[in-house]
């Protein structure tokens, strides 16, 4: 059998059938991974997962591609409150979700769920402007982005992603279609 | 009653041990660890997203069991399951001179963990201590040392160029070189035109680009280019314990394994001056047992080696075992590391790159060679690679919202440098570690590492700092950054040096064929052997110094000599 992965053919098939074919038993668990879109999140508030939902949608938003909430962010960033972050990080979540709220107050709204949409994207887009002097907010953009690109839609639909490449080229023309790669 | 136990199974035991086996020993490894199955028991079939959390591990988890492993880089969810937990196996070092031991505790050691990156010593680095007076002479030099790395180079595998390098000797049996990028190779071209003694080459990797029949013997498969090697490969793609030498040991029939083994100490009999045997505990309960062989290799990697040396005292030797010298735990070194430095490379932007190349360029030691002198003995060199980057390059810094930011993700990003020195640490006596008191759970005593940085590595790492900015400089980068060293040791991890080869038995632990100058029947074939470090990374001449010492040690048997 050839290694060289056929173009289309299941990843895990073919890492399969290679172990078969070596007889090693592939019989490694996957974990359970899924991030429930339409459950209650689980740490975030109804109100600050609302806003949560909002800040991804604006900053990945759905053009003709998948966009961050289509790709689940919410609901994983949500997930990773519990299953990875301390509790500093959880904390520094919570402001940034804060601050974003007081900034949309502090321009006479009830808050930046009661700013019309394009207003929010003004809030978000000065607050984002200011990365540099915002680690935490860095971090957390750093998960959106992270959640967003390596999931599955993320890494294969709007990026590249191949899990057995089975070549290196280093210099590969590029052309007006060419998507970078997620990974 | 075995032929030899040979102590770890990481990248120096599992040598040993193929080498004695295939001589026809009967040999026993003693594994601290638990028992790894090759293929099964890796994670390297999940995609991004299947990994928990992405392969962040959880940062409450990291804090808690790993503070010190997960400095590392190659520490995430998909490799987790290999590296120890600090909390779990303490060690100390003085609050000024942090020292980051990173360990795996498995069968097969760091061997599956390990950065693959394989180069030989050369006639130079044998002959260092000798003409600047630091350490011990080595009792060999390159012409010993060359078979060997041409045997182990040939069965492990070893992917390189023949650059005709005096500093970094070629190999016969060098695998096809991987290429390098559009990005290195203009890289390359714009520094050596600059700087005419330094030299941009494709690194050196144990990765089969290409499995000769000795390989598909042992089942193992070509690189797939898919770089998540620390998880373990399913392809027997890289070289590690588990892939190659353990299944060759094994298909002798001469091999026995016994993992969840903490060795505690050498048993010595004064009479014969020899090593009977190995006294270990049961990682989990924790029972005391021996083993009884006619040699004993010593193979835990450089630190647990000393440890076991020195908790091996007896009245005959009470100092430890095989320390006449005083040098057990001393001179202890790593290679300086994590000194990071990087740029934009403009131009270029009609060409990308396809696959994931788990190598990246060396620019080899070119310091006190030829015309290029330092305020310093001994050098370095620069490992990285040139790439397009992509959202996660500047995931947390760049500003940025909304669809023009989405679109601008979506298309390959500038080429980036990124690259880090590697530099030689002195042999210095004052480096070393002892045994504390206090005792782990299993009844062995708390190393104690008190190892820091002299003069001479202060001087390199700001050598490496200036070195690489202006290479930086010269190849046209813009956003130019240039990281600081952390500060300590152990972050190279390549701790080397605690038990060294030398040719004054009253000064060194080792002989010329890593035979105890104490103990005839006791061989010590790991980074502990090292009487000075070079720049290169060392797995291969740990490698090549089992084969090597095995060789002998099997022969002096046959003699009976031991």
């Amino acid at each position: 059998m050839n290694p060289e992965p056929h173009q289309g053919m299941d990843r895990r098939g073919l890492l399969q059938s290679l172990a078969a074919l070596l007889g090693a038993a592939a019989t490694t668990g996957l974990p359970s991974l899924s991030w429930a879109a339409d459950a209650a999140p689980s740490f975030f508030s109804p109100a600050e997962y609302a806003l949560l939902t909002e800040t991804v949608d604006i900053m990945i938003p759905r053009t003709d591609t998948l966009g961050a909430v289509d790709a689940g962010v919410p609901a994983a960033m949500d997930g990773m409150m519990l299953s990875w972050a301390s509790a500093e990080r959880r904390e520094e979540f919570r402001k940034v979700l804060a601050e974003l709220d007081a900034a949309a107050r502090a321009e006479g709204a009830g808050g930046f769920m009661a700013l019309p949409r394009e207003r929010r994207v003004a809030v978000l887009t000065a607050y984002d402007r200011k990365i540099f002097l915002n680690a935490p907010y860095g971090q957390f953009k750093k998960i959106v982005l992270t959640t967003y690109y390596l999931s599955e839609g993320g890494a294969t639909q709007e990026l590249r992603y191949k899990a057995v490449p089975g070549k290196w080229d280093g210099a590969v023309p590029v052309t007006p279609d060419t998507r970078a790669w997620a990974f | 009653m075995f032929d030899a136990i040979v102590i770890g199974s990481g990248m120096s035991g599992g040598w040993a041990a193929k080498e004695l086996t295939e001589r026809g020993l009967k040999t026993l490894i003693i594994e601290r660890g638990r028992h790894i199955e090759h293929r099964k028991d890796y994670l390297d079939q999940l995609d991004p997203w299947e990994l928990p959390n992405f392969g962040m591990v959880d940062e409450k988890e990291a804090a808690k069991d790993y503070a010190i492993q997960s400095a590392c880089y190659a520490f995430n969810t998909g490799s987790k399951q290999y590296w120890v937990k600090d909390s779990e196996h303490p060690y100390t070092y003085p609050a000024d001179k942090p020292f980051m031991w990173i360990r795996g505790y498995h069968l097969g050691g760091r061997s599956i963990m390990w950065g693959r990156q394989s180069y030989r010593m050369s006639e130079m680095d044998f002959e260092a201590n000798a003409k600047d007076g630091h350490g011990s002479d080595w009792p060999i030099r390159y012409k010993d040392m060359a078979p060997w790395y041409d045997h182990v180079e040939n069965f492990a595998g070893i992917s390189g160029a023949r650059d005709g390098l005096p500093q970094l000797p070629d190999g016969e049996f060098f695998l096809p070189p991987m290429a390098l990028s559009a990005g290195e190779l203009a890289f390359k071209a714009k520094l050596e035109d600059s700087f005419p003694e330094r030299r941009l080459v494709i690194g050196r990797c144990a990765h089969l680009t290409e499995a000769r029949p000795h390989h598909k013997a042992l089942g193992r498969m070509p690189c797939q280019y898919r770089s998540i090697c620390e998880r373990g490969c399913t392809f027997g793609a890289y070289f590690s314990s588990l892939s190659a030498t353990l299944p060759a040991a094994k298909r002798t029939g001469n091999l026995t394994i016994v993992t969840d083994a903490i060795a505690h100490s050498i048993i010595y009999d004064p009479k014969t001056k020899r090593a009977t045997g190995v006294r270990v505990i049961d990682a989990n309960t924790k029972a005391g047992a021996t083993y009884e062989a006619k040699m004993v290799f010593l193979c835990a990697s450089a630190i647990p080696t000393a440890q076991i040396l020195l908790n091996s005292a007896s009245e005959a030797t009470p100092n430890g075992l095989a320390n006449r010298s005083g040098a057990v735990g001393r001179y202890l070194m790593d290679h300086i590391s994590a000194i990071n430095l990087g740029g934009v490379l403009p131009g270029l932007e009609d060409v990308y790159h396809e696959g994931r190349r788990p190598n990246g360029f060396y620019i080899p030691r070119y310091r006190n060679l030829g015309e290029e002198k330092g305020d310093f003995v001994r050098g370095f060199g620069f490992q990285g690679s040139v790439m397009r980057q992509n959202w996660s390059t500047q995931a947390g810094i760049l500003p940025g919202v909304g669809a023009d930011f989405k679109a601008k993700m979506r298309k390959p990003g500038p080429w980036m440098v990124g690259m880090a020195g590697f530099g030689e640490m002195l042999p210095r006596p004052e480096n070393r570690m002892t045994l504390s008191k206090a005792k782990d759970q299993w009844g062995m005593p708390i190393v104690h590492i008190d190892c820091g940085l002299g003069p001479n590595e202060h001087k390199i790492i700001d050598q490496v700092m200036v070195d690489g900015k202006a290479m930086l400089k010269a190849a046209g980068c813009t956003n130019i950054y240039v990281g600081k060293h952390y500060g300590g040791v152990g972050l190279g991890i390549h701790e080397m040096g605690t038990a060294h080869m030398g040719k004054d038995p009253s000064k060194s632990v080792l002989n010329k064929y890593n035979q105890a100058h104490d103990v005839p029947n006791l061989f010590i074939t790991d980074g502990a052997a090292m009487a000075s470090g070079g720049c290169q990374n060392p797995s291969l001449s740990y490698m090549a110094m089992s084969a090597r010492g095995a060789h002998y040690a099997a022969q002096f048997l046959k003699e009976g000599v031991i």
